[in-house]
């Protein structure tokens, strides 16, 4: 009796056995290479540069010429980095104006001068203090 | 002493009309310039004021006057090391003309009366001329110099003082103001 119990265990655990791999066969054959791509963890290339890209960061550029900032009005995002190039045949600075918390050194004429932009700000030149301009961190 | 002071008001004020006149003089003709003439004209107008702020720096204590004086010996100089760049490399000897000369015996006559102002007199003396001086000195540089240059990088060299020219005009305008 017991033998007789113990053949029909092992036959419908084989029957199971023979079942699962029937079907996972079935089921691998029937997805398309694209489907298991689409379905793995591991993400696709492009996924993974938009991931780790960081914030662009622009550098701009504001010339000093005719007495002026051209363009007078920027507006940039935090971290943007800007240029002043004194095209003036005169000396000029770059002065933040309401507390004076930055400055540029003396620009003489065909010099440069940049700042990585943190805040909006007024700024003027202190020696021809009628030249202003601004940045609008957006 | 009512009188005297009168006198005196009287006598600055005729000392300043004749410095205005004396610095628009030498422009009031239109002569016929040549390339190291123009070279000349523009150096010496320069020169000029530069000659008008080392009074300025001796006789003010006005701070804005001084910080004005400082300005125009700065930017001036520039101006002059620029245009000797240039005619140096174009290889151009700026030439005496009579316009060069009566703008240089004008600003004498103008640093003389400077010189003879009291303390309380030379401010006003000294604003009231640099309004009159770059006015006629922008009047020259737009309808002469610029017009009258042939070569172009002297004519660009030209109309880029204009804008420096203005700025300087109109802050002295603005410290005229406030001077009585």
């Amino acid at each position: 009796m017991s033998v007789a119990i113990i053949k029909l265990k092992s036959s419908i655990y084989f029957i199971l056995l023979f079942s699962i791999s029937l079907l996972s066969i079935t089921f691998f054959n029937n997805c398309s290479p694209d489907e298991q791509k689409k379905d793995s963890s591991v993400p696709k290339a492009d996924t993974v540069k938009k991931t780790n890209e960081k914030p662009t960061q622009i550098s701009y550029t504001v010339e000093i010429q005719g007495m002026k900032f051209v363009p007078e009005e920027l507006k940039a995002h935090a971290g943007d980095t800007v240029v002043w190039i004194n095209r003036d045949m005169v000396a000029h600075n770059v002065t933040e104006e309401v507390n004076k918390t930055w400055s540029s050194s003396v620009l003489k004429p065909d010099k440069s001068w940049q700042m990585i932009i943190t805040k909006s700000s007024d700024y003027y030149c202190n020696i021809h203090t009628g030249m202003k301009g601004k940045i609008i961190v957006e | 002493m009512k009188n005297t002071r009168k006198k005196i008001k009287t006598w600055v004020a005729g000392a300043t009309v004749l410095s205005v006149m004396l610095v628009s003089s030498a422009f009031a003709q239109t002569p016929k310039l040549t390339d190291p003439e123009i070279a000349s004209v523009a150096v010496v107008a320069n020169q000029n004021d530069i000659g008008f702020a080392d009074i300025a720096k001796k006789k003010s204590k006005n701070a804005d006057v001084l910080k004005f004086a400082d300005m125009m010996s700065a930017d001036h100089k520039s101006v002059i090391d620029q245009a000797v760049a240039l005619v140096t490399k174009l290889k151009v000897t700026p030439k005496d003309n009579p316009l060069s000369q009566k703008l240089t015996s004008d600003a004498a006559n103008t640093r003389k009366m400077l010189e003879s102002k009291s303390a309380k007199d030379f401010d006003k003396a000294y604003v009231d001329n640099e309004v009159a001086y770059h006015k006629a000195v922008i009047a020259a540089v737009e309808t002469i110099l610029v017009p009258q240059a042939q070569n172009a990088e002297l004519k660009a060299l030209l109309e880029k003082v204009v804008p420096i020219l203005k700025m300087h005009l109109s802050h002295c305008e603005m410290i005229q103001k406030t001077i009585k």
